[in-house]
């Protein structure tokens, strides 16, 4: 018999489970696109040993509108990954979590009580604010 | 090791990172960005030591950070013991390599000049 299972497929939906669920997909992503980011990073500040000529290249290359703007996403994911991460920290030490109780019609979740679900508005929020600070200094110069 | 002490590992570093990222960030806005990434500002930095600590400190945190919460993903993804021990055995080797390939950048830019 065939698993029901979904495999990255279940893993990629960000819709039909809640904010809960919307935050576990975002934290998701922005964890392997900090990691991919990070790789690339320490890859690209490897030119210095190069020398200024080496250095001034990269630089050429990087410091680009596409350069700021994946910057700015970057900074976007850094903020929430870490603010929605704190929450988690909480979450894993049962603090903000719900009474366990019988499911009853809207099955809302009982999981997350309000003030954890406005920690991860809170989190894209400060998220956002980050990346209008950070393109400020980007595009500012 | 247990997955409970992995998990404490992956908390500790997680808070770490945010510590020392923004101590990393904060260093490219100490004086205008664009003039914080010329060449000779950055080689300034790389031979200020407390700050090269730093610098060593973030790759160690995040590179453990970041593939042990890739680690996680792809075990959660597939089960079983070979796809397991084959995923934390990639994850240890990915994380030692961008360390070591992190630190030679930190130490050779340390020493640039003085060679």
């Amino acid at each position: 018999m065939k698993e029901n299972r979904e495999g990255i497929k279940g893993w990629l939906r960000p819709y039909k489970y809640g904010l809960p669920r919307f935050a576990y997909w975002l934290q998701r992503w922005t964890g392997v696109g900090l990691l991919v980011y990070f790789i690339a990073h320490v890859i690209e500040t490897s030119n210095i040993v190069n020398g200024k000529i080496a250095w001034d290249k990269m630089l050429e290359l990087t410091q680009t509108t596409q350069g700021h703007i994946i910057l700015t996403l970057v900074i976007g994911m850094c903020v929430f990954h870490a603010a929605n991460g704190v929450r988690l920290y909480f979450a894993e030490g049962g603090k903000g979590l719900g009474k366990a109780g019988r499911p009853e019609y809207p099955y809302n979740p009982l999981s997350l009580n309000n003030k954890m679900k406005a920690c991860i508005w809170v989190s894209i929020a400060l998220a956002a604010l980050a990346m209008m600070y950070g393109a400020s200094i980007l595009f500012g110069e | 090791m247990r997955e409970s002490n992995i998990m404490k590992i992956h908390y500790i570093t997680g808070i770490s990172a945010i510590i020392l990222v923004a101590i990393h960030i904060m260093f490219r806005l100490i004086m205008p960005y664009g003039a914080s990434l010329e060449y000779e500002n950055v080689i300034a930095n790389y031979k200020n030591l407390p700050y090269t600590i730093v610098l060593e400190l973030v790759l160690v945190t995040v590179a453990i950070h970041g593939f042990n919460g890739l680690r996680i993903i792809l075990i959660e993804l597939r089960q079983g013991r070979v796809w397991e021990k084959s995923m934390t055995w990639l994850c240890i080797i990915g994380a030692a390599s961008i360390i070591a390939y992190g630190t030679r950048t930190i130490i050779l830019a340390s020493l640039t000049g003085e060679v």
